[in-house]
């Protein structure tokens, strides 16, 4: 699979599986993953997914607009970079964000998220 | 130096650098290192510089809302996430941007740009 492809389905997977099942992320992440989410840093799997499940909605939908990466020169890791818009249940307008992941190749032939860093872009 | 103040100084380098002197940016970026430009995929130094020096404007100025940083787990290399506002000298408006940076630390102490992800936030 080209790069390229494999990072829009890398991406397709996560956002589908956040917006119906966050607790299912936990496994595209490890003890040694990093999470900044608006400037809070957490660290480990199960300390990322119980920031991820305690976000102060309970429904959500993100649209992808822009996937980029690039190979990191790690192991075969690969950047991705995502800008989108989040919608959430119940509100109007859009939050538009973006977030750039680190994913490393694990030896079943998946990738794991080494470093994940999210931000909401407004003024 | 801490890697939050670490991070910062680069961001502070790199953007005051390419708002004043963009063929300056060369310097930062090795051979081996990767530019995505709105999409547009871009490799070594000196095909960058040319297509950061062939922008179509002259003067910008940036001014930069959030910086994150986390380690890349590959030899001390970091990952460096900035969202900001650019102003393009005779535009009212300025346009949200993110950007992505994966430095890594060169033998004399200093660090170089291996990996560099741009996007402007538009809708």
């Amino acid at each position: 699979m080209d790069p390229d492809a494999l990072a829009k389905a890398f991406v397709e997977h996560y956002y589908s599986t956040f917006d119906t099942n966050r607790n299912g992320l936990a496994n595209l992440y490890q003890e040694g993953s990093m999470l900044t989410f608006e400037g809070q840093k957490i660290q480990g799997a199960s300390s990322i997914v119980a920031k991820l499940t305690s976000l102060p909605f309970q429904q959500c939908h993100h649209s992808i607009s822009t996937v980029d990466c690039q190979p990191s020169g790690v192991n075969a890791g690969m950047l991705v970079f995502v800008s989108g818009n989040l919608q959430l249940a119940g509100e109007q307008h859009t939050l538009k964000f973006s977030q750039m992941f680190h994913l490393i190749p694990t030896p079943q032939g998946s990738y794991y998220v080494l470093n994940d860093i999210f931000r909401l872009n407004y003024a």
